[in-house]
């Protein structure tokens, strides 16, 4: 972000530039399973199996419903044995089965709706996470197996959270940013990921998040701060693909006055932070000259994705400076 | 191991004692030669004996020496531009002969003597060695009429270019840190300006600039792939002289003349660029780019003093800094700084023992840093990272007898690195990050070489290089665990050795002559390099951190084989060669895929590098005709480069950045008339490699890139076709002669010319990168994947005005 800042100025302000759409004709790459899944404290672990795509193959949403593979066996392993969880496919939910579907998963109802779309879980609750557990997940997919572990680690809280203007544009008294008063515990090895919702109703009556956003620079590790205490701030990251009004107009970027907004603040383990920050990386790298391109580290062996134990802090602010 | 040093060493041994036991009483011509008008001395002039066509070329200080049986010589001196000098000299004892050659109207064909031996292209043992004309580059067309030396270089065989308006140079597939850059004898660490685009010698203040692309002499060393050897001008001794120009954006100007007439002479040269007073009208107030500005500047300064017909002093210095600040209005908006720049500082002193002694001792100071310093509300963040070498170094030529020219010597440099060293601050609380440790160097040479004529065919150039590194104290290693958390450190102290490396460094060339206007050559070389580069982006970035060989770091080292043909036709008009060439690379060095200058922090400096090998080999063809009123040279390359790392791209082999398969320049220069000039350049290149994801997934509703092959995908070739024309002004003007009355032409004290360039003359799209996004939106169900292809420059015309006095 920084460097790509640089460079668009250095441009900005001497090079005439100009960019045209092509075609690419990109090798062949082989396909390869894709696993999110999590574990949280009190919940049962939530698997969603997918698999990749040539970068140009088409993008509408048969394509992508296209992507979510079902008929997996899929296993975790708490220490006592592996259970095998159940798969459940939108297409036999209600639409208010489907709502909540979509507000665990984070995949969108209409998307649930449209197509069959399956995910792994285990609905009679029987395998539920707990702080401090290891997590063996095994997945036999199409003869191929992938297999990974998780810990759930301590949660962390924040300090207090408040509102704060931004004053980036003049005269302006409602657009801010969220800040937070966060104390590292002394013991090195932390790892944390920020995602925000605004729960407050838009203007069609829905909350203004459909479901929790992470920062496009969602994580940050304790190697620099370990122990201290310090403020920080987070502008507001658009959800992907979002096309709505305050995603394009001077509001982007910005909390408002009178948002409600639910912080999770989650602790993960190494692995899982290499993950999380090797993707914010990914992807907000797209376009961008002065980075590398690097691969997302996955935590999966056999596979991509993640398989994450985090324990969450969850609490509202309120936007009123 | 002594057995074997003393295996390779007896050759030479055998050599020296060949040399010094020759019986026939021989006496010695020896001196400077020196451009008549403004007493700068000439290197590489060829002096030679008429009768008995043997001969020498002046060293980079302009001196010669040449030992023949007694007797009456006609001893001639040439260079290129020049007219020839004839002297008679009756030899009876050791005789001092400094010559002074007056320069030619450019390029005319006058000046070529038909039937006069020349030594041209295919007399020297050396290859893949190009000195290139500072005033034939200032008429080439230039990218903002901004005249760049180091752009001119990627116009020869062998040196490719990386991408789009970038002053880098890639030599034989070597990395951009294996180009050893030398300035009056001091190494300058970062040679560009602006991300690239400009390079940081100003060519008013440059007398000499050669390349050596392999084949490298054994009195160079501590680099693989090339050495670019830059010598200021000294400025003239006998009057006060002039030059400078105006340009679309920047202004130079240089002055010289003498200190004490004949004796001493200084060179000031300055250049400084003005886009940000240029651009301040057009970025209105309150605009977010109106707290903002870029700008750079040079300074080259040079003095030198002839103490005695024996001793002779120099000092010299170049200053610049490359200053970009931005700071938005606002409160909230975030402010930066970031200067970078190189400082060099050489002093040297020539003596000469006797006719065949030539010493020269240099000491040397070189100074790179980079510094960010940015802040947003109450977070404040800095990088910063440099290198400081301080060097001595002292090189004997010794011109034993007409068939050995021998050079010996010594070079130490003391390296001090910062490596990137971040800091962090939110409001009162500083970030516990551990200040790096500063990292300190001994680098050591030692050389013998002798350009030994065996035969009147043969003449072959031996040399062997010593070289050692060590890494010594104060120095802390952190002892990490898997997580990267600090579990212990080992505490060197000042002085205590941390590692070692030494290294023989063998160089061989040899050319046999076929006749009078060809012959073969070969060569071998192998290097060590003790100092590395590594990059965190796919473009030179002032962000990249020199690093030095340590216990995790080693050398790398390369083995270099070439061969080659080379014609001279008509009368060593037109020069062509055909080079083969095969060059190995051993312990590169790069970043681990995703690695952040701040991921530095609080760990070694060695945590995120990856080490490889790689190759490179291709075909050089060269054909350049020297002179005449249509001049310029056809340079093609067929080559490949490939790496392999076992931590990127899964082991497999991949091609490097600069990896071209074809790569053509063709440079044409017509001189119409005394007042116009006209010169065109046309530029291929097959498409540089790139790498683009090839598959994608989701991860929480966001598209992730997978990339698979390194390097995997070609952009389109680049090609360009440039264009200048320069108008001089008159070289006379009519004065009534006050005497007779009659109107007559006597010189213009005051010159000036017009350049005007076209940059990109048919408007060629050239890609400088590909990315791959989306458009639409998933609501409305049109999202799509695309390709972008972004080019940098369009037709670009230009206008210099430059002058002289």
């Amino acid at each position: 972000m920084r460097r790509t800042l640089i460079a668009l100025l250095a441009l900005a302000i001497l090079l005439p530039s100009c960019e045209k759409e092509i075609v690419v004709e990109l090798p062949d790459a082989p396909m390869r399973y894709v696993v999110e899944g999590t574990i949280s404290p009190n919940s049962p672990p939530l698997i969603i199996l997918t698999k990749t795509q040539s970068w140009f193959d088409p993008l509408d949403i048969n394509a992508i419903a296209g992507i979510f593979v079902s008929g997996a066996t899929v296993t975790v392993d708490a220490g006592s044995g592996p259970i095998a969880l159940d798969q459940i496919c939108s297409g036999s939910l209600t639409a208010e089965q489907i709502a909540q579907a979509a507000e665990l998963t984070g995949l969108s109802a209409d998307l649930l709706a449209a197509a069959d779309i399956c995910i792994y879980t285990k609905l009679d609750l029987s395998l539920l996470g707990q702080i401090g557990t290891t997590y063996a997940l095994r997945i036999e997919v199409g003869g191929e197996t992938l297999t990974s572990t998780t810990t759930i680690p301590n949660p962390v809280p924040l300090d207090s959270l408040w509102f704060r203007l931004a004053q980036q544009q003049p005269n302006d008294d409602s657009l801010g940013f969220i800040w937070a008063r966060f104390t590292d515990p002394d013991t090195i090895g932390n790892y944390y990921r920020w995602a925000h919702r605004r729960i407050n109703l838009g203007s069609d009556g829905e909350p203004k998040d459909a479901t929790f956003i992470p920062a496009s620079f969602s994580t940050f590790e304790d190697r620099f701060i370990n122990g201290l205490t310090f403020d920080f701030n987070q502008n507001r990251t658009a959800a992907p693909f979002s096309s709505a009004l305050d995603d394009e107009n001077e509001e982007a970027g910005y909390f408002k006055r009178n948002d409600t907004v639910v912080i999770r603040f989650s602790s993960l383990g190494r692995r899982e932070y290499d993950f999380y920050t090797s993707m914010d990386l990914n992807v907000n790298s797209q376009g961008d000259l002065f980075s590398n391109p690097a691969n997302v580290k996955s935590n999966i062996s056999g596979g991509l994705g993640v398989w994450a134990g985090v324990a969450n802090y969850v609490d509202t602010v309120v936007c009123v400076p | 191991m002594p057995s074997r040093i003393l295996r390779t060493l007896l050759p030479f041994l055998a050599l020296f004692l060949a040399g010094a036991t020759s019986a026939q009483q021989r006496y010695t011509i020896s001196g400077y030669v020196k451009d008549a008008s403004s007493g700068e001395t000439l290197i590489g002039a060829n002096v030679y004996i008429k009768e008995l066509m043997k001969g020498t070329s002046t060293n980079t200080y302009g001196y010669y020496s040449v030992s023949v049986e007694p007797g009456t010589w006609t001893v001639v001196a040439s260079f290129v531009g020049y007219e020839d000098v004839q002297r008679s000299v009756t030899l009876n004892s050791d005789q001092k002969l400094n010559l002074e050659l007056k320069p030619t109207a450019i390029m005319s064909e006058a000046f070529e003597v038909v039937g006069e031996r020349r030594q041209g292209n295919t007399e020297g043992t050396d290859m893949g060695r190009v000195e290139l004309d500072v005033q034939q580059i200032r008429t080439l067309p230039a990218l903002f009429g901004e005249v760049d030396l180091l752009r001119t270089l990627q116009f020869l065989p062998g040196v490719q270019s990386n991408g789009e308006g970038n002053s880098g140079f890639y030599v034989r597939g070597g990395g951009p840190d294996q180009n050893l850059i030398l300035l009056d004898e001091a190494t300058v660490y970062n040679a560009s300006h602006l991300f690239g685009f400009f390079s940081v010698f100003n060519a008013d203040a440059v007398k000499n600039i050669e390349l050596i692309k392999g084949g490298i002499p054994a009195n160079y060393g501590g680099r693989l792939s090339s050495v670019l050897d830059i010598h200021m001008k000294e400025g003239n001794n006998r009057k006060f002289h002039g030059e400078g120009g105006i340009g679309l954006i920047s202004s130079r100007l240089t002055l010289e003349g003498p200190l004490v007439k004949e004796k001493g002479s200084f060179m000031i040269s300055g250049r400084r660029t003005y886009i940000d007073v240029l651009t301040r009208p057009f970025v209105s107030e309150g605009s977010q780019l109106s707290g903002s500005g870029y700008y750079f500047y040079d300074l080259n300064a040079k003095a030198n003093y002839t103490l005695s017909d024996k001793d002779r002093l120099f000092l010299s210095g170049y200053f610049g800094r490359d200053v970009f600040d931005f700071s938005g209005l606002n409160p909230g908006d975030p402010k930066f700084r970031i200067p970078w720049g190189n400082a060099t500082v050489s002093a040297r002193w020539n003596h000469v023992f006797g006719p065949k002694l030539f010493l020269n001792t240099t000491a040397t100071f070189s100074d790179y840093n980079f510094e960010f310093r940015g802040g947003q509300d109450q977070f404040a963040f800095s990088l910063f990272s440099g290198i400081k070498d301080y060097g001595l170094k002292m090189d004997l030529n010794h011109y034993a007898s007409v068939r050995h020219n021998l050079k010996y010597g010594l070079q130490y440099i003391r390296h001090a690195y910062t490596t990137s060293t971040v800091e962090v601050a939110s409001g009162d609380v500083d970030f516990n990050i551990i200040p790096p440790p500063k990292l300190y160097a001994h680098e050591f040479a030692a050389y013998v070489l002798d350009d030994f004529d065996v035969t009147d065919q043969l003449r072959v150039n031996f040399g062997l290089r010593a070289s050692g590194f060590m890494h010594v104290g104060p120095f802390d290693y952190l002892l990490l665990d898997d997580r990267n958390a600090i579990t212990g450190e080992v505490n060197y102290a000042r002085g205590e050795r941390v590692k070692t490396y030494a290294g023989l460094e063998p160089r061989v060339a040899a050319r046999y002559r076929l006749d009078g206007s060809s012959s073969l050559k070969a060569s071998v070389m192998r290097a060590y390099q003790y100092v590395h580069l590594a990059s965190f982006t796919s473009v030179a970035l002032p962000t990249d951190v020199w690093i030095p060989s340590s216990s995790n770091v080693k050398p790398q080292e390369s083995m270099q084989y070439a061969a080659g043909y080379f014609r001279d036709l008509v009368d060593h008009t037109w020069e062509t060669s055909v080079e083969l060439y095969y060059k190995s690379m051993n312990n590169l060095v790069e970043y681990a895929e995703g690695a952040q200058p701040q991921g530095n922090g609080n760990v070694n400096f060695d945590t995120q590098l990856v080490f490889g090998d790689g190759y490179s080999y291709g075909a050089e063809f060269f054909v350049k005709k020297r002179t005449g009123h249509v001049n310029g040279w056809v340079g093609y390359t067929w080559s490949r480069t490939m790496r392999t790392f076992d931590d990127i791209n899964e082991g497999r082999e991949f091609p490097s950045r600069w990896d071209r398969r074809h790569d053509l320049s063709v440079v044409v220069a017509y001189e119409h008339s005394k007042r116009w000039h006209f010169a065109a350049t046309f530029v291929y290149a097959t498409g540089q490699a790139v790498t683009l994801p090839q598959n994608r997934y989701w991860v929480e509703g966001r598209l992730v890139s997978e990339f698979t092959d390194r390097n995997g995908y070609r952009m389109e070739p680049y090609h360009r076709l440039d264009m200048a024309a320069t108008l001089k002004n008159k070289e006379t003007r009519e004065v009534k002669d006050l005497e007779t009355g009659e109107m007559k032409e006597v010189p213009r004290r005051w010159r000036s010319s017009w350049t005007f360039g076209i940059y990109n003359v048919y408007n060629r799209m050239n890609p400088y990168f590909i990315y791959f996004t989306t458009e639409g939106t998933l609501a409305s169900g049109n999202l799509r994947p695309v390709a972008k292809q972004v080019s940098l420059f369009s037709i670009l015309p230009s206008v210099t005005w430059n002058f002289n006095f």
